[in-house]
């Protein structure tokens, strides 16, 4: 589903990723862990197709696809969802009409079936339950005024409702009280399937207790330089990331 | 290339007109009077240039066509008008067609005008002078209208020509009004237009002025509010740029007490200009004005508002705040704002603010990266750049009839058809 071969990329001519080599199945839900400022954000960002996150060399193919070719409203109609670290607000659109805008162009490109608005609202408004999320908040402006923990459950809530192949979540655990981070590893948990592949961006290992991965990688220096199974989260807990990078002093909060 | 137009130019074409023109005021006598006084101050008058302040960001170049050697023929109305209000009325170049106009009880009309003072510029003065026909709504006293009334004002033409256009409308003490202004046409017709209202003790305006001719219509328009009374008026201006768009507005705010609120939004896409020219008159203690106004301008398109705030020696306990947010889409596009402040007085609130900004890269991403195209991405960040004014619309016709109407506006542009044609 996704095949990440030698990828090297550049965030504003700056080169953070340098190698990386990764593949999900569909099925598989994989951790990708590492210190801050070792790559991670920057592979979400890189797959999904932000501005000045540029592939520099190798390649990322998504269903056979090259990323690199495509706009980031195309990657996301072929089924890749990207779960922001910082959702950002946009007074004045409401959510309502953010969520139709992007149901009808992601199921249109996929040829399911088009939701009319009544179906949209209803689905729309369970959905916002299932994250315990108030149905008022699809009026609001997108994620204006939202609290920190309830802009990741709204990111949660158009994942559910887009039904992606492949979701990405870029340290949607970041900032989240335990009750906030079980209700979105639920909603996390509902979407495993066999047909979708799952990838956790994650810092502390505190979100695989609730969402329990096949794979762990840790990323460092834009490479990932340990794979294994969902154990190797619990070493790296106790150990700290300094046990692979080989910086004792390499810890939980160094800024990058 | 039309050869350069000169300030002499305009005015020697308006006075061939007027001057010429001695058969129609035997055709509507209530008018003389209006037409005479209009034209001594005209003949007084100097037409704007390169040079004039006011006139900075607007060239009447687009006038090196001929229209204003030439008025619009009579013509018929047309058949698809939108219903706005529960009542209407059709002016077509600046004519009254009665047999599709009707008006609730309380509302008297005459097809007269009357209005001289606060009507200064050239074009308001021609209006005057040249006028064959126009309409004076009277609201009686104590009378809350029943029913919203709308005014089309719509001009037709396929050849350079021009129209002089004329409502007045009067609310008498303690009456309301919701009033819809419509401003529609097609082809290269300038409508020049004046709108004169006056508000007495106790009266509420609703005022709408929606202004949508076709792109290759010219359009220079004067609104005069007059506060009288201790009154409100709401006024919301929905404004789409075109070959050539100005609007001079100016409110003279004349008794203690009166409020005036004054929302609009104006856009303009490939190659529109439009030019609003505010002025509000504080002139007496105590009034209270507040001023939203947010622009955009795409491609090759131009928008400037200007918003002077004058408080007189006197006006003391003014409150008065102008905001101005306008968002550039691409680099191509200008904008140019200004408040403009002119306080002779020291206990006075006045608040103003403007900017210019841009589309913001991380709202396009958001939307892009939910699998919304960057086009629709872009036109629905536009649309929520001016939502907040649409959602405070309070008549349902109007916001019915605007959000469509807006999200046409700020949707791709239209540049590709209109080289075709």
């Amino acid at each position: 589903m996704l095949e990440i071969r030698d990828l090297h990329a550049a965030v504003a001519g700056e080169p953070i990723l340098k190698g990386l080599n990764l593949t999900v199945n569909a099925g598989e839900v994989h951790a990708i862990m590492g210190p801050n400022g070792s790559g991670k954000s920057t592979l979400a960002n890189v797959l999904a197709g932000k501005d000045n996150y540029e592939i520099t060399g190798g390649e990322a193919l998504f269903e056979g696809k090259s990323l690199g070719d495509l706009e980031p409203e195309e990657r996301a109609q072929l089924g890749l969802f990207l779960a922001f670290q910082y959702p950002v607000e946009i007074p004045g659109v409401s959510n309502m009409e953010f969520l139709k805008a992007a149901l009808e162009a992601t199921r249109k490109a996929q040829g399911k079936e088009e939701w009319d608005s009544v179906t949209l609202l209803r689905k729309a408004r369970e959905t916002c339950k299932q994250v315990d999320l108030d149905p008022q908040f699809l009026k609001r402006g997108v994620n204006e005024g939202f609290s920190g923990g309830e802009k990741k459950r709204n990111e949660i809530m158009q994942m559910l409702l887009m039904e992606p192949k492949l979701a990405l979540l870029d340290e949607t655990d970041s900032g989240l009280d335990i009750d906030a981070l079980q209700t979105v590893a639920r909603g996390v948990n509902s979407l495993r399937s066999p047909e979708r592949g799952i990838v956790l961006v994650t810092h502390y290992q505190r979100l695989l207790d609730y969402i329990v991965p096949d794979f762990v990688h840790v990323l460092s220096n834009g490479q990932i330089i340990k794979s294994g199974g969902k154990e190797l989260a619990h070493e790296l807990e106790e150990h700290g990331y300094g046990w692979l990078t080989g910086d004792r002093n390499d810890g939980k909060d160094q800024s990058a | 290339m039309s050869a350069l137009l000169s300030p002499e130019d305009l005015k020697r074409q308006a006075l061939a007109n007027v001057q010429d023109a001695t058969e129609s005021k035997a055709e509507n006598p209530a008018l003389t009077a209006l037409r005479d006084s209009s034209l001594a101050a005209l003949k007084a008058a100097v037409f704007p240039g390169r040079k004039t302040e006011q006139w900075k960001y607007t060239s009447l170049q687009p006038l090196a066509d001929g229209h204003l050697n030439r008025r619009a023929a009579a013509a018929a109305t047309p058949a698809d008008l939108p219903g706005l209000g529960d009542y209407r009325l059709v002016l077509v170049n600046g004519r009254l067609d009665e047999s599709s106009s009707a008006l609730p009880d309380g509302v008297t009309l005459k097809r007269e005008a009357s209005r001289l003072e606060g009507l200064t510029t050239p074009f308001a003065l021609y209006n005057g002078a040249a006028l064959d026909d126009a309409v004076t709504l009277e609201v009686a006293a104590n009378t809350d209208v029943a029913g919203t009334v709308q005014v089309i004002h719509y001009a037709d033409g396929d050849q350079p020509a021009h129209c002089n256009t004329r409502l007045e409308v009067v609310l008498g003490t303690g009456s309301r009004m919701t009033l819809i202004e419509q401003y529609l046409g097609r082809g290269p017709v300038l409508t020049n237009a004046v709108t004169a209202i006056e508000t007495r003790d106790n009266a509420h305006l609703s005022h709408y002025r929606l202004q949508s001719e076709a792109r290759d219509s010219l359009h220079i328009g004067t609104l005069l509010l007059r506060q009288s009374g201790v009154s409100r008026i709401d006024s919301y201006q929905l404004m789409a740029g075109s070959r050539l768009r100005r609007n001079d507005v100016r409110a003279f705010i004349d008794k203690s007490g009166a409020e005036l609120n004054m929302n609009g939004i104006f856009v303009a896409r490939d190659r529109t200009h439009i030019d609003n020219q505010l002025c509000v008159e504080h002139r007496v203690p105590d009034c209270t004005s507040n001023q939203v106004y947010r622009g955009l301008a795409g491609e090759k398109g131009k928008a400037i508002l200007n918003g002077r705030i004058h408080i007189h020696p006197g006006a003391s306990g003014t409150l008065a705040e102008l905001s101005n947010k306008n968002l550039l889409l691409n680099p191509g596009a200008e904008i140019d704002t200004k408040p403009e402040l002119e306080i002779y007085n020291d206990d006075v609130k006045c608040a103003h603010g403007a900017t210019v900004g841009q589309l913001d890269a991380g709202q396009q991403f958001y939307l892009q990266a939910r699998g919304v195209p960057l086009a629709e991405a872009k036109r629905m960040l536009s649309l929520g750049f001016v939502n907040e004014l649409v959602m405070a619309l309070p008549d349902q016709a109007v916001a019915d009839w605007a959000q469509p109407w807006l999200a046409g506006e700020l949707g791709q542009s239209r540049g590709a058809d209109e080289e075709a044609a």
